[in-house]
């Protein structure tokens, strides 16, 4: 790597604008250009934003590959084994600032004591499988290093065993099975939360409050298992279930990995349904996706510590409804990539089993959240995105509580909004390497522009630079 | 002349392959074909090989002999144009020579759509003129001469009527540059202007099937 990059100076020096959220993952690698032997824009426009013959490869299993492997067949040519030659491993590596337009105030009371904004080096380190297993199947792993937590841990999974068969009138239907651990990871479109805009963002930033279940809360915690079909390339359906698997639980009784029982909080009730539906159809250099999807996730609350809360009967849950649509446009010429989508997710939250402790004000609330987002690229150089979102839903102190001093995470008014927009700019020296200025701005943060924690931070006061330096190979 | 025929000599030397007669295609390697061509090829080259996007070339009714020809290119990289590059060197590799008799056959059987029809139609015009009679004084041959009348190609040079303008005029302008190594056709688009380009793929994709 360049020494400079090394010189947080010149990383700091990088700044501009900035962005929000969870640090998302990326879903594109390396290890596929390996496996296929394509370059990167054969299936992105610019990583990790598919296109459609990624989208493809995707549905058919990551298992399209252009390397001698071994194999072995059945005495009836059936194919028992396809190892590739070269296992189909990639690196990523974001190294990135941040820098709040207020500062947090410092823990221990006393300001001036914190470091002006974070420099994250790495923020993530990621080490990716991602290609094929075995004849028809193949796999999306990810094991990601992040500087918050420190360790090593498993992030995004997609296994899946996918076939394509030609119908009679010589059109593709592909069908499959994943394996996946977060809802819509499995999915095709950019447009779904998983691998949704921004694809990268800071963490050390504020987060909000309020977002919905199927928008990301459940990654990693949870097992799904899904069947779908691609029908002529253009209509997508799959119907799926999700149950709770998080990572470091243990029973109390045995210590064993399993079963997760009442001393875990928020373990999935039973399985939790999925469906996705989408349209995609392509014209000249365009594609136009709009679609559907949603869960129903009944969380057991699981046992409260403090004995003066009443007990919870058993069974009895906290529901969440979610429904979304979604819709991604793209046009990819020779010199200008243009692409916009979005997302709608409203959510209708049942909330018995907080109504029964009384950690929330409304037995039911209504969530919804929005967001739009578009990316142009002139020569796959130089490019960038801008985006507006949106969270609002009902009023409930509760669930979105004040709290102590110093506040920013919380809502003096119980009131979930945050909205705001963000603009990104990109430079791509190299197909796989890409530097980012990011800038977020809140019109709004956790129900409020001013004083939104009734500790005096104004929602403008989270607005957010953020640099990254993308590296994946 | 004497440098055409020599030309075309070592042309046929490029392109010429064993092509797959339709009587020496087996009905296994047929079938191999099909699924391949449904599931993957048609995914950018369209269905039935008739591109959607002007970024891929249609494939439908190209002769069988170019096709064959050019997936052996991109096997050995002999061919480096740059979607050849990142796309199709990735595509071909694990294809073996039956496959690639197979699919030659398929797309050579298929029926080409209309092409793009420019709405300039003096390009058009200069693109045929180009096309028919040549450009004496840049010492361009008629294009007609080798790849037919009606530009539908014969055993050995490829159908260029109905390609996209915009996969036409990057090969053109490979061949020009020598990123694509053709010897023959780098002789003659070195006679071609960059409007002189343009004309001809719009005339040569206005041709119907």
């Amino acid at each position: 790597m360049n020494g400079r990059i090394y010189n947080w100076t010149f990383t700091a020096a990088l700044f501009a604008l900035a962005s929000i959220g969870w640090a998302p993952t990326a879903n594109a690698v390396p290890s596929f250009a390996r496996q296929t032997g394509m370059a990167c824009e054969a299936c992105h426009t610019i990583y990790p934003e598919l296109n459609h013959f990624g989208r493809v490869f995707k549905a058919n299993g990551y298992t399209l590959d252009n390397l001698k492997g071994v194999r072995d067949i059945t005495g009836e040519k059936q194919e028992m084994l396809a190892l590739t030659g070269l296992p189909p491993i990639s690196l990523m590596v974001q190294v990135s600032g941040t820098w709040l337009s207020k500062q947090i105030p410092d823990s221990t009371g006393i300001d001036g004591r914190a470091q002006n904004g974070t420099i994250a080096f790495p923020q993530q380190i990621s080490l990716f499988y991602a290609g094929k297993i075995a004849p028809n199947v193949g796999g999306f792993i990810q094991l990601t290093y992040g500087n918050d937590s420190g360790t090593f841990g498993i992030d995004n999974t997609d296994l899946r065993y996918a076939n394509a068969v030609v119908l009679p009138n010589e059109q593709s239907l592909i069908y499959g099975i994943s394996l996946n651990n977060n809802p819509t990871v499995q999915d095709l479109w950019n447009s779904t939360p998983a691998f949704g805009f921004p694809y990268a963002g800071s963490n050390a930033n504020v987060s909000p409050l309020a977002g919905t279940q199927i928008d990301g809360a459940l990654g990693q915690d949870v097992a799904g298992v899904s069947v779908y079909a691609f029908w002529k390339e253009a209509l997508y359906a799959e119907l799926g279930v999700y149950r709770s698997a998080k990572q470091g639980a243990s029973n109390p009784v045995t210590g064993a990995a399993g079963p997760l029982d009442g001393s875990i909080s928020n373990v999935v009730k039973g399985s939790a349904p999925y469906f996705r539906l989408a349209y995609e159809h392509q014209w000249g250099r365009n594609s136009l996706e709009a679609g559907v999807y949603g869960a129903n996730f009944k969380l057991l609350p699981g046992a409260n510590a403090d004995p003066t809360v009443p007990v919870v009967p058993a069974g009895v849950t906290n529901e969440f409804k979610d429904f979304a649509q979604d819709f991604q446009y793209q046009y990819i010429g020779e010199q200008h990539l243009f692409s916009l989508a979005g997302t709608r997710i409203h959510e209708k939250m049942n909330l018995d089993a907080s109504s029964f402790t009384g950690e929330v004000a409304n037995a039911t609330n209504d969530l919804t959240t929005w967001r739009i987002w578009g990316t142009y690229y002139y020569k796959r150089k130089i490019g960038g995105t801008i985006g507006a979102f949106s969270t609002a839903g009902s009023m409930d102190a509760g669930l979105y509580g004040a709290g102590a001093a110093p506040g920013v995470v919380t809502s003096a008014n119980g009131q979930p909004d945050t909205k705001g927009w963000i603009a990104e700019l990109n430079y791509v020296p190299w197909l796989n390497t890409k530097l980012s200025l990011q800038y977020t701005a809140y019109t709004k943060f956790n129900g409020g522009k001013d004083d939104y924690d009734g500790f005096g931070r104004n929602a403008s006061d989270n607005n957010t630079i953020y640099a990254l330096v993308w590296f994946t190979y | 002349m004497k440098y055409l025929a020599a030309s075309m000599v070592l042309l046929s030397g490029f392109t010429c392959a064993r092509a797959g007669l339709a009587d020496e295609v087996s009905p296994e390697i047929r079938s191999a074909a099909l699924r391949v061509a449904v599931t993957t090829c048609a995914t950018c080259h369209g269905p039935q090989g008739n591109s959607i996007s002007p970024k891929f070339p249609r494939l439908a009714g190209q002769s069988a002999a170019y096709i064959t020809a050019q997936m052996k290119n991109f096997k050995n990289h002999a061919r480096g144009d740059a979607d050849a590059v990142g796309y199709m060197w990735g595509m071909a590799a694990p294809v073996d020579d039956d496959l690639i008799v197979g699919l030659a056959d398929y797309y050579s059987k298929q029926k080409p759509a209309a092409g793009e029809k420019s709405s300039d139609a003096a390009a058009i015009g200069r693109g045929k003129a180009i096309y028919t009679e040549g450009i004496a004084a840049g010492g361009v041959p008629p294009c007609a001469s080798c790849h037919g009348a009606s530009a539908a190609g014969t055993a050995d040079f490829p159908r260029l009527a109905g390609q996209t303008t915009q996969y036409l005029v990057k090969q053109l302008r490979a061949f020009h540059t020598n990123l694509r190594d053709v010897a023959v056709m780098h002789g003659v688009t070195s006679g071609l202007s960059a409007e002189n380009i343009n004309d001809v793929a719009a005339y040569l994709a206005s041709l119907g099937p």
